[in-house]
């Protein structure tokens, strides 16, 4: 009996499989996008960005949600080129465990842009459309050393330590201090991302009495813990405090005086050049190796542009 | 030999209980010394027990599956589920304060159910059942919430975990002590209370004596569900926001907390008191460590080392009854 | 050089300031049954546990063939040639027979260390021979899940002699085998004995240890009392020596007025357990049912307590049909029922002695789901009294108990929920003769308060000693009644045997 069912079922699969790829293969030229997961603001918007655009230029795009396992972004690129895709838009899980798979991808002529997450490996890839967290990190913290008049105490909320994010945003912290010998840094934990784990580190530091004059945070999701901590102290009036992201959120609570900055880092331009360079590859067209999206600063003066 | 035998397990079973007491408190002392102005004040161990809270909360739940012999592996989804409905409803001017609060326990309740039915009835073993639910109930708070945090709560979904009771005694910790007191009275005081601990001492032999051994185990899941929807609702008004992705890994947390108080994963014994240890001797970890600066990889460093010697602990002692 | 195979001379060993076993002699001669008896407690175990290494000793010397010995670990008692063949046995159910055989020692095709490949074809070879050399019919190719406990024990005994043990330690051989079995048994122990293999003989059983012991030595408290021929010691005499005093007669039966039919099974049947199976059993009855291991007994009472569903059959408790689904329906019907296992399914050993006698009773010594603590304690201290349940204290843990007083716990737990019918399946394996005789005494009680006794045993005695009435199962099937007037080990084991002759 439960033979039968299992072999029922993988019978139908196959069907599926089959007609499937039959289906694939009569329509032309399909474009892949794939993305390292679909759980936050940023990458729902960078979706939305290259879908929209597609429509705009008349292709055909399919998604593919890696849910953060490079492995699964690995098979699902080269089921992709087995398929006779046109060309792969990623925005790659694994800065270092991707490159294999697009290498040969491009070798079996199928143009790679990568977009926003850069690979280790450059050459695997006909072109990077993105952002230089770097870039995000120092205007973050020139904004903030600017608005503590050169000098005070800071501390810092970080990525995971390793990621890209974090390593690019917080080397640039530390450049920007150079210049200002008067900002000393007191803290610099981890939160990992994460809201709550910002909100704990925060209320711990604060227990320690140290005077914090600015809170400057890898991310806009841990500038929210910071802040809800900060306001739980009744301290806003004390604490400036920084974020990246521009998420929804944050631009509100920018916008009503809470969060002192956020910054754009344009997603929804990153996406749609992204599928822009891909198709212009695909037409024979040459590109930059390196295409390079502005950061916005947004504060109290502008934010009004960016709010929904 | 009888009597020696006898005396032989008492000294351990009393020594097994101390050694966590005595653990935590060394901890405790350690830190107060490296850092006597910072730790050591009383509005930073109120700190601390409010940060212990949610994952306490968790932890009582999870107390009752593991001492049924079980383990619920989903409760961090079904915090992360809980929270997205709860924030969804709570947008101003939408729906009273009740709403939220009643539709996200009964998200978790549900979860729990279903959580128990399958470990009951379909006979598989929880930790597949629950690692299965964990998947599915972090897909629903993803597709539900359409990936994205949901932010624009109201300010009194906010207060709910963010004010203070009797002057300055954070809300959270009320909770806190008012579901392990019921928790403790249920265990100890209850006949369902021990029964949980006969299904998990002997299922067969519980069966023989007039149990319904499936009754026992889906309640176990409902309460592990009811408390982590509860858990939920709480970290969504703690971080004024329902995120899908929050309460990763909160499921390891709070076996943490159960297995460091002495709660046996084998099923059968373990006392509450033990859990509320838990809970605090991570949070004590974290925040002190926290407080002296120290990089979070260390930390987590130490709480694994804890967690083995605490299980270390827990073995040893079996094999000396 | 000595004419012992071994000699344990001065043997002392304390626990905590506790003298478990204090000045202990034992000696054992080649092709010699030497028979170690004394109640649960009395040192037998430790005293085995010391020769095979598990504990140190604090004094004393222990020779092998004239040899000082001195073993840290079982390992090292079992290259030098002293086996022992636990109570418990523990096989790895899913091994082949001559894998399990040869585990540790595997046969293999080349030597290459840990990952040399085993020769599966010359151990089943291997395996064969030995089973023809000591004429025992099983398998090699058989899973040990497969096989009976006495099977299992053969494999234990033949693992020993292919290992060229010369002293064989065998600890309540026959505690879950039936007396056809032991009859097998028995005859393994006489081929060791012309081999020259001296057999340590643990036992409660003293008509097993009067027909295969050489020699016995008995214990008590942890102190050595006397050793002597078989023939010197007649079975009072041991008994005496055991517990120190006088037991004058082993199974007090009482005489009882029988009444009403309390329960009665009609058709019962669990295909491939048991078949169509009637009967009926009257208050102030005491029935006992005899039969070989793979009877189907207690398959038989666990379904009439609900445990497994019949596929057919009604069971009628005083002459009202009722639906047992669950024990639960069973208990409310005033049922109990004293399993065979009792660390798997009577107690919770993980709790105490307390929270065990009280569990089956909860529900009534609690208002609206809360336990009345105080009510719970008084309950459970007149039961402990009544059984006379030693143990430290009601919150020690009922692991911490000897097998006769956890026996006693199961009963007590059983009692206070004042039932009317109580089943008892094997309620004296592996206990002490003074709790064996604190039970019997309790059955007799039990019958002349009106109760109804439904009993499984092994121990024919017992069931003769006990019973008004026994009936008789073989292969699944009711096989025979034999009022109290005609009891004989004879007449039981010729019905307990006749699905053979049918078949």
């Amino acid at each position: 009996m439960k033979k039968y069912l299992s072999l029922t079922i993988v019978s139908i699969m196959l069907l599926f499989l089959i007609v499937g790829c039959a289906k694939d293969a009569s329509e032309e030229k399909t474009f892949g996008f794939f993305i390292s997961h679909q759980t936050n603001a940023f990458t729902s918007e960078l979706t939305a960005a290259v879908t929209g655009k597609a429509e705009e230029l008349g292709v055909k795009v399919t998604v593919y949600d890696a849910e953060k396992d490079p492995a699964k972004q690995i098979s699902q690129i080269e089921n992709a080129v087995n398929q006779g895709i046109a060309g792969i838009l990623i925005e790659p899980v694994s800065v270092d465990g991707l490159v294999p798979a697009l290498a040969a991808a491009k070798e079996a002529g199928v143009p790679v842009v990568v977009v926003n997450q850069r690979i280790s490996d450059e050459s695997a890839a006909d072109s990077f459309v993105g952002v230089e967290h770097y870039t995000s990190g120092f205007m973050e913290m020139t904004a903030a050393a600017g608005d503590l008049g050169g000098e005070g105490n800071v501390a810092f909320l970080l990525g995971p330590l390793g990621s890209d994010g974090q390593i690019g945003r917080t080397t640039a912290y530390y450049d920007v201090l150079k210049d200002y010998p008067d900002i000393n840094v007191v803290f610099e934990q981890t939160a990992n991302w994460v809201t709550e784990e910002a909100l704990a580190v925060t209320e711990n530091w604060l227990q320690t009495g140290t005077e914090i004059d600015a809170i400057v945070a890898n991310n806009d999701g841990m500038a929210m813990g910071a802040l809800k901590a900060v306001e739980d102290a009744q301290m806003l009036d004390k604490i400036l405090i920084y974020g990246v992201d521009a998420t929804p959120d944050a631009l509100a609570a920018v916008k009503d005086g809470r969060l002192k900055v956020t910054i754009s880092q344009n997603t929804t331009t990153q996406g749609q050049v992204g599928l822009e360079t891909l198709v212009k590859l695909a037409n024979g067209e040459e590109v930059e190796s390196e295409i390079l999206v502005d950061f916005v600063l947004i504060d109290i003066n502008n934010v009004d542009e960016y709010l929904p | 030999m009888k009597t020696s035998a006898k005396k032989k397990t008492l000294k351990w079973n009393s020594l097994r209980e101390l050694g966590i007491l005595l653990a935590f408190i060394v901890v405790l002392v350690t830190l107060m010394i490296l850092s006597p102005t910072a730790f050591a004040k009383p509005a930073n161990l109120l700190n601390i027990v409010k940060q212990a809270s949610i994952n306490g909360i968790l932890a009582t739940g999870m107390m009752f599956v593991i001492i049924s012999g079980g383990i619920d592996l989903s409760v961090g989804s079904i915090v992360a589920l809980s929270g997205v409905i709860a924030a969804s409803f709570a947008h101003p001017g939408e729906y009273p304060l009740i709403v939220p609060i009643v539709l996200s326990a009964l998200a978790g309740l549900a979860a729990g159910v279903l959580n128990g039915v399958g470990v009951a009835y379909g006979n598989i073993p929880s930790f597949i059942v629950t690692l299965g639910s964990m998947t599915i109930i972090r897909g629903l708070a993803l597709i539900y919430s359409k990936g994205q945090p949901i932010f624009g709560v109201t300010d009194e979904f906010e207060a709910l975990a963010s004010g203070f009771a009797f002057g300055s005694i954070p809300i959270l910790v009320i909770y806190f002590l008012i579901i392990t007191a019921i928790s403790a009275f249920v265990l100890t005081k209850t006949v369902y209370g021990r029964r949980v601990y006969a299904v998990g001492g002997n299922e067969i032999t519980a069966k023989v004596s007039g149990v319904s051994v499936k009754r026992i185990k889906i309640a176990v899941y409902s309460i592990s569900g009811l408390l982590a929807g509860v858990a939920g609702l709480l970290l969504a008004s703690r971080i004024v926001s329902g995120q899908p992705t929050s309460g990763q890994s909160y499921e390891l947390d709070a076996i943490a907390a159960v297995i460091i108080g002495g709660v046996s994963m084998s099923g059968g014994s373990g006392k509450w008191y033990g859990t509320v240890i838990g809970a605090l001797m991570i949070a004590v970890i974290g925040n002190g460590l926290d407080i002296l600066n120290v990089s979070s990889h260390f930390q987590l460093l130490i709480k694994g080392s804890i967690i083995i010697v605490a299980v270390l602990l827990d073995v040893k002692g079996k094999r000396n009854q | 050089m000595s004419e012992f195979l071994l000699e344990m001379r001065n043997i002392d060993k304390s626990f905590f300031q506790v003298k478990i076993l204090d000045d202990i002699n034992f000696d054992l001669l080649p092709g010699e049954v030497h028979a170690l008896v004394g109640e649960n407690g009395a040192g037998k175990s430790s005293l085995m546990k010391i020769l095979m290494g598990i504990y140190s000793r604090d004094a004393g010397t222990i020779l092998l063939d004239g040899e000082e010995v001195n073993f840290h670990t079982p390992r090292e008692a079992l290259s030098a040639g002293i086996a022992m063949i636990p109570q418990e046995l523990n096989p790895i159910l899913d091994m082949q027979v001559a894998e399990y055989l040869f585990i540790g020692r595997e046969i293999t095709h080349t030597n290459m260390g840990p990952v040399s490949i085993v020769d599966h074809k010359a151990q089943i070879e291997q395996a064969k021979n030995l089973f023809e050399d000591t004429g025992v019919d099983i398998n090699p190719r058989h899973l040990m899940r497969n096989l009976s406990v006495a099977q299992i024990q053969l494999i234990e005994i033949i693992k020993a002699i292919s290992l060229d043990s010369k002293v064989i330690i065998m600890d309540e051989p026959t505690s879950a085998i039936t007396f056809k079995e032991v009859d097998t048994l028995f005859e393994q122990i006489r081929k060791l004995k012309t081999k020259g293999v001296g057999i340590i003989y643990i036992s409660h059983k003293m008509e097993e240890i009067s027909e295969i012991a050489d020699r016995i030595t008995v214990l008590r408290d942890g102190k050595w009392i006397g050793t002597d021929t078989a023939q010197n010691l007649s079975k009072e005499k041991i008994i005496k020596m055991m517990v120190g005093r006088e037991i004058k007669e082993v199974y007090p039966k009482v005489k009882v007025e029988l009444g009403d039919v309390a329960l009665e099974v009609r058709d019962l049947l669990l295909k491939d357990k048991f078949q169509k199976i009637s009967f009926s059993l009257r208050n102030g009855e005491v029935l006992g049912i005899a039969g070989l291991v793979g009877a189907g007994r207690s398959e038989l009472v666990e379904t009439i307590f609900g445990i497994s569903k019949p596929e057919f059959g009604e069971v009628l408790v005083h002459g009202k049909p009722i639906k047992i689904q669950h024990p639960m329906v069973a208990i409310r019907n005033k049922i109990a029922l004293i399993t065979e296992d009792r660390s798997a399914t009577g107690l919770n050993l993980k709790t105490t002695v307390e929270h065990n006698i009280s569990f089956v009773q909860l529900s009534k010594l609690a208002r609206f789901g809360f336990i009345n603590n105080k009510l719970e304690r008084k309950k459970v201290e007149q039961m402990v009294g009544k059984l006379r349940i030693k143990a430290f204290s009601l919150k020690s843990m009922v692991n911490s108990l000897s097998g006769g007083n956890q026996q006693k716990v199961v009963l007590a737990k059983w009692l206070l929920s004042e039932p009317e019918i109580i089943i008892m399946d094997e309620p004296t394996r592996g206990i002490d003769v003074g709790a064996k005789r604190d039970i019997y005494l309790l059955i007799g009680e039990l019958a002349k308060a009106g109760k109804a006794v439904l009993m499984i045993s092994s121990e024919i005695p017992e069931l003769i000693g006990l019973c008004d009435r026994i009936i008789t199962m073989a292969g699944g099937r009711l096989t025979g009644e034999i009022p109290r007037d005609r009891f004989s080990q004879e007449e039981i084991m010729h019905y307990a045997s006749k699905f053979e002759v049918r078949e």
